[in-house]
């Protein structure tokens, strides 16, 4: 291998987040020297994933087949709709057992700082989603940063000009939480979102 | 180390963040003695770094730091609460402010009455709309500290008071000048808007939409080629 197109190597690892130079440096000498049986491994499901990979026709998350397994499961609620910023968000949902609707994943969240806002999202996908008829409730379970807030807020604004009914997850102490040992900003928001029993 | 160096318990308000290496954030914060400042928040995007959840936007800190360079290293963050968290339009609000604290206010300029102002947004924010008046306050505050300071009562070409029932054209880097002998270039603003607009009351609606229009231009001419995504994604807003 010649040096630059060692240097290619080097510079097309830096592409992932969170590595430069130095890590980028590190991972092709490893490939090359250590394991270059996992390097081929590598550059081939890489290179099959990107060719099969797509975004589910109806929820957007990954899928390999035009709409997903589970979009197509007869055993979900199609009368809930579930929105979340990321496939790892979903995940987290599903380990829960406690819901059993459908997922629309947006890939994102809107950040009006880094310029990423509706057109960027694709929320006209959303829309078409969620007023396909079969929808009733939708469940907005984006972050409770500034940037999720900013999200449902106007996802719940677009959905409720539609007709649908439109929740927003609760937030509050975690289980199991203790109040001496909890956060301040948690405690603030969970006495202003105090409910009445 | 020296105590120019170390800087503690400083009140600030984180303006933006961005994931920096494996672990860390890059915050962008305005602090009241040391001005606009970029933090590196070591291992605060671990799972459960106790930084994670305290350094967001429009929350006032009490933050602690140290380092020469241009990025300093975060040491200490304390939440002092008291700001109710924004939400809807009061939200897309605050991410304008703190565009045009990003985008207009060099790093290490200290400015503790800008410093103050946005404090004051940020409640006035909170309290809900209308949140017009709010915006305006905090951008003549800015363009005051950043030294671009409008003379709204006075004639720009005879320095002579501004008259209630004259019409006024405003001309940027000039100031106020007589419609009639300034042909037609400017902001046209009648002369009892631009004394209400110097005495900062903006309890009339014309104060407002004039304000609003003079402000937009003012704004856009200090940005240069600047864009604000801000407002951007906010117009991409309204049509959805």
């Amino acid at each position: 291998m010649s040096p630059s197109s060692l240097d290619e190597l080097i510079d097309a690892l830096r592409c992932l987040p969170g590595v430069g130079p130095k890590s980028a440096q590190r991972m092709a000498y490893h490939l090359l020297q250590r394991d270059q049986r996992g390097a081929q491994r590598l550059a081939a499901a890489l290179d099959h994933a990107l060719r099969v990979i797509r975004h589910c026709a109806r929820c957007n998350t990954f899928t390999e087949d035009e709409i997903c397994a589970r979009c197509l499961s007869q055993k979900r609620d199609a009368s809930t709709l579930c929105v979340v910023e990321m496939p790892a968000d979903l995940n987290m949902l599903e380990q829960t057992h406690a819901y059993h609707g459908m997922y629309y994943v947006l890939m994102g969240r809107i950040s009006p700082l880094d310029g990423i806002g509706p057109k960027e999202l694709h929320l006209d996908k959303l829309l078409a989603r969620a007023t396909d008829g079969s929808v009733g409730e939708v469940i907005l379970a984006t972050n409770f940063t500034n940037e999720g807030e900013a999200t449902a807020h106007y996802l719940g604004e677009m959905l409720r000009a539609r007709g649908l009914k439109v929740s927003r997850i609760a937030r509050g102490l975690p289980v199991g939480g203790e109040i001496e040992h909890t956060d301040a900003g948690t405690i603030a928001q969970a006495l202003v979102e105090r409910r009445t029993l | 180390m020296s105590g120019k160096q170390r800087i503690d318990d400083e009140p600030a308000f984180v303006l933006h963040s961005h994931a920096f290496k494996e672990t860390s954030l890059l915050v962008e914060v305005l602090s009241r003695n040391h001005g606009r400042v970029a933090l590196v928040a070591r291992g605060a995007r671990r799972p459960r770094a106790a930084l994670r959840g305290l350094l967001i936007a429009f929350q006032p800190l009490d933050l602690g730091w140290f380092g020469q360079a241009e990025v300093r290293t975060l040491a200490k963050a304390e939440w002092q609460g008291g700001q109710p968290l924004l939400g809807g339009q009061a939200l897309l609000c605050g991410y304008y402010v703190n565009e045009l604290l990003l985008k207009l206010l060099p790093r290490d300029d200290p400015h503790p009455a800008l410093f103050d102002a946005y404090q004051a947004a940020l409640r006035g924010l909170s309290l809900g709309p209308p949140y017009q008046i709010v915006l305006r306050r905090f951008e003549m505050a800015l363009l005051k500290e950043l030294g671009y300071g409008l003379t709204l009562d006075l004639d720009a070409d005879t320095g002579s008071a501004i008259i209630p029932g004259l019409n006024y054209a405003y001309i940027i880097e000039r100031g106020p000048v007589r419609r009639d002998d300034g042909a037609d270039q400017g902001i046209a603003i009648p002369g009892r808007v631009l004394l209400n607009m110097a005495a900062n009351d903006w309890n009339h609606p014309e104060t407002l939409s004039h304000g609003k229009v003079l402000m937009r231009s003012l704004i856009q001419h200090y940005l240069g080629n600047q864009t604000l995504q801000s407002r951007r994604v906010f117009v991409d807003l309204q049509d959805v």
